[in-house]
């Protein structure tokens, strides 16, 4: 990249400092904030190292340390695959600054690069802390050469850019192709999630292959299981051969072919991406309205109305705070088309589970995928320049974050009930069990809604410059989802196995009992803040 | 404006004083006052504390000292009561893009509590009267900057608000727009309402105020009726004199 490509890099990543901001602002409660960003990053970050130390090792326990260097890399792969095909929209098409980068003597494929290249810089220290962790791991148990260290940290550098970059050229694919329809945002977000999908039901034709190897053997045998993988993704394999081998051949392809590619790829992004971005800016403009009658709302159906619009209208915020309620709609269908048993089975493995222990993890496993991320974590600061409006409307704060709730629930709820449904019936759940699912269902969405707008109003950010940094790398969203997510699959756990010492319906109406009252406290607490904000 | 009605105070300002948290008075000591049918005409250099003064009168800002009453209602206390009877249209309105403009007007309404036939009246009136009506179906992402404007003129006005606060409202409308909306101004001010907005425009402000206040540093430095304030002499000559004696 030429000099000023990098100059634009070091400004992208100024422009959104929080070193910055602490550096230079006088005012001392923005100060706090970024000191309590810090900390929420820094527990967050521990939490990661905490989880990849520990699973590396439990290969080590298991015999199967040489198989880390494969895991670090498929693990830090596959998160910087699925992360930027989620963010590529938000960064590099359609960003607020566009016109004043593009009129700046800037070719528009440094201006692409430099958008990726930041988009590298800001996750690079999450690849980092898993790829040390597991490093660590591996030193353990493997006791390598201070070579192989170094190695490893150089990598780990370059070990995220193949995967970001197909995800990023696989994001332009999907921006062109929208680009040409009116309705572009659905367009996208349709595509994105598509590609999800396919991600998804891929991993389970992967499991398969080595599956076939059975793993238990595949296991012992290091040079097996990466030829395996090696078959699917080649990058992985030089990674592990670069650092288990110390095969300089396989550094070089690594990194040449992260070059090669970052080169290949915004060479032809450059060629159509003011052709991309224009079209993506121009909106469809009909002018023909003719003023017909209208209709009065209450203010919260007003504000939920207004949220909604707010999420069709952006493809980051619709593909990340939607994938749940898209997931939900696939499992409630792969239930009903699959059987209750024959899915669970691609789960266990086809280890001897009785169906019924399964039952009272049903609205837990409906929840883990909607509840994932409540759209309030993000709503309050997705205001960002329009918060004038709701603050010199006459509109009390408290029903402004109802109206946010409101729109939460009224966005999972019919998922919830569906999925659940679909679960229940194919494993023929009781009718009064099914019923009391939905209400710890509803309990649940509600416990999500209000400790979601507890996380937004607490982590209020009204001064980004693209939406991605509150709905994918938010404060707010972090804090709801890490905790929840990992609760939630320790709730799963726990219901199964409690389900086995006591009665069914008395543990869910339990659970229910707990979530409803979560939901209170935090809904309590939403409005003691509402009324301070 | 000599509207034959009998003049009340709608707006109070009392010692209104917003100090940043590194100690910069942005505000100090701002104290004025706008009766109903006033065009009341708030001007001063960039940065002289104009906004900030505005955004604290609709309850955006929060301020350190003083008190701010509209129509008797204290902003601090009683900022809801304050809200229904005040309009707002700040200088680049941020409206709600991925909403259409008759969603972002039904929005206002909804929050105002207006009925449906009301909203339709309002609606079409000045809708029609700023000539966005026909894009009023389309994204307000799609609008031009003076229709962003139009389109928030058009909301401020919606609910019949007692005081319309507008900070630079010329700036980026077309000629015709800015006609209409000096006209819409000077009909609220003869129903009773109270017009308070900035402006760096004195021509604009010395036709159409009735009073002016100057603001320098955050100091209000000269108030009155325009013609106590320019006593023959135009508004540009007398901000002027005054701006550099001060």
């Amino acid at each position: 990249m030429k000099n000023n490509g990098w100059l634009l890099l070091k400004t992208l990543l100024l422009s959104t400092s929080q070193r910055n901001i602490y550096k230079y602002s006088k005012d001392k409660k923005k100060r706090g904030k970024v000191i309590a960003g810090w900390i929420g990053f820094g527990i967050l970050y521990l939490l990661l190292i905490a989880y990849c130390v520990a699973t590396s090792i439990g290969y080590g326990q298991m015999g199967i340390a040489g198989s880390i260097p494969v895991l670090c890399s498929l693990t830090i792969s596959a998160m910087a695959f699925l992360l930027t095909l989620f963010k590529t929209n938000g960064y590099l098409f359609g960003f607020k600054e566009y016109d004043m980068l593009m009129s700046l003597p800037f070719e528009a494929r440094t201006v692409a690069g430099c958008k990726f290249l930041y988009m590298y810089c800001q996750s690079l220290p999450w690849y980092l802390g898993i790829a040390l962790s597991m490093m660590a791991g591996y030193g353990i148990y493997e006791r390598p050469g201070l070579s192989v260290y170094l190695i490893w940290i150089c990598l780990s550098l370059v070990l995220p850019l193949i995967p970001m970059l197909i995800a990023a050229f696989l994001g332009f694919l999907i921006a062109r192709v929208s680009s040409g329809f009116r309705n572009k945002t659905v367009i996208q977000t349709v595509l994105v999630t598509g590609v999800t999908l396919l991600l998804f039901a891929s991993r389970f034709l992967i499991e398969d292959m080595i599956r076939d190897d059975r793993v238990e053997e595949t296991l012992e045998s290091l040079a097996n299981l990466t030829e395996n993988i090696a078959g699917v993704y080649p990058p992985a394999l030089w990674f592990a051969e670069s650092v288990t081998g110390l095969r300089i051949s396989r550094i070089l392809l690594l990194a040449g072919c992260s070059l090669l590619l970052f080169e290949a790829v915004f060479l032809t992004v450059g060629r159509s991406y003011r052709k991309i971005n224009s079209s993506l800016h121009a909106h469809g403009a009909a002018g023909q309205y003719r003023l017909s009658a209208q209709k009065k709302h209450s203010v919260l159906l007003a504000i939920a109305f207004k949220e909604l619009r707010r999420m069709l209208g952006s493809t980051v915020y619709l593909v990340n705070m939607g994938l749940g309620e898209l997931f939900c709609l696939v499992l409630g269908l792969a239930v009903l088309i699959l059987g209750f048993d024959r899915f669970i089975a691609l789960f266990t493995r086809n280890a001897p589970i009785e169906t019924q222990m399964l039952f009272p993890s049903i609205p837990l496993i409906v929840y883990f995928l909607l509840g994932m991320v409540a759209t309030t974590t993000a709503s309050p600061s997705l205001e960002g320049k329009n918060y004038w409006i709701v603050k010199s409307l006459p509109i009390d704060s408290r029903d402004l974050y109802r109206g946010k709730m409101l729109f939460n629930l009224g966005l999972t709820l019919p998922f919830m009930v569906f999925a659940t449904l679909c679960m229940c019936a194919s494993a023929r759940v009781p009718l009064g069990t099914t019923l009391l699912y939905l209400v710890q269902g509803c309990a649940a969405l509600g416990f999500s809604s209000a400790w979601g707008c507890v996380c937004g109003i607490r982590f209020l950010r009204l001064d980004w410059e693209n939406e991605v940094e509150v709905v994918k790398q938010g404060a707010a969203v972090a804090l709801y989802m890490f905790p929840n997510t990992f609760v939630t699959i320790g709730l799963v756990v726990l219901s199964v196995f409690l389900g086995t010492r006591m009665d069914r319906n008395v543990l869910s109406l339990l659970f229910t009992a707990v979530t409803a009252l979560l939901a209170f406290l935090c809904y309590r607490r939403v409005m003691t803040l509402a009324a301070k904000a | 404006m000599e509207t034959g009605r009998e003049k009340k105070p709608v707006l109070e300002i009392r010692g209104y004083t917003k100090v940043y948290g590194e100690g910069k008075k942005a505000a100090d000591k701002v104290s004025l006052t706008v009766e109903s049918g006033d065009i009341f005409g708030f001007i001063g250099h960039n940065g002289a504390g104009k906004s900030t003064t505005i955004r604290a009168v609709v309850g955006v800002l929060d301020f350190t000292e003083g008190e701010i009453r509209i129509d008797g209602h204290s902003v601090k206390e009683e900022p809801m009561a304050c809200k229904r009877i005040t309009a707002y249209i700040p200088d680049n309105p941020d409206l709600y893009e991925n909403m259409t403009g008759i969603q972002y007007l039904n929005f206002v309404a909804d929050v105002f509590g207006i009925g449906a036939k009301e909203r339709e009246e309002q609606i079409a009136r000045y809708a029609g009267r700023l000539e966005i009506t026909e894009a009023l179906g389309d994204l307000i992402g799609s609008y031009s900057h003076g229709m962003k404007q139009k389109l928030a003129l058009v909301s401020a006005l919606i609910h019949s608000p007692k005081l319309l606060v507008l900070d630079e409202p010329f700036v980026g409308l077309d000629p015709k727009a800015s006609y209409t909306l000096k006209e819409i101004m000077h009909e609220l001010c003869e129903q009773g309402t109270a017009v308070f907005f900035s402006t760096h425009v004195l021509d604009v402000a010395e036709k159409l105020c009735n009073k002016v206040a100057i603001i320098k540093q955050g100091q209000i430095i000269a108030e009155g009726t325009m013609e106590e304030l320019t006593e023959g002499r135009s508004l540009e000559e007398t901000f002027l004199e005054v701006v550099d004696e001060k």
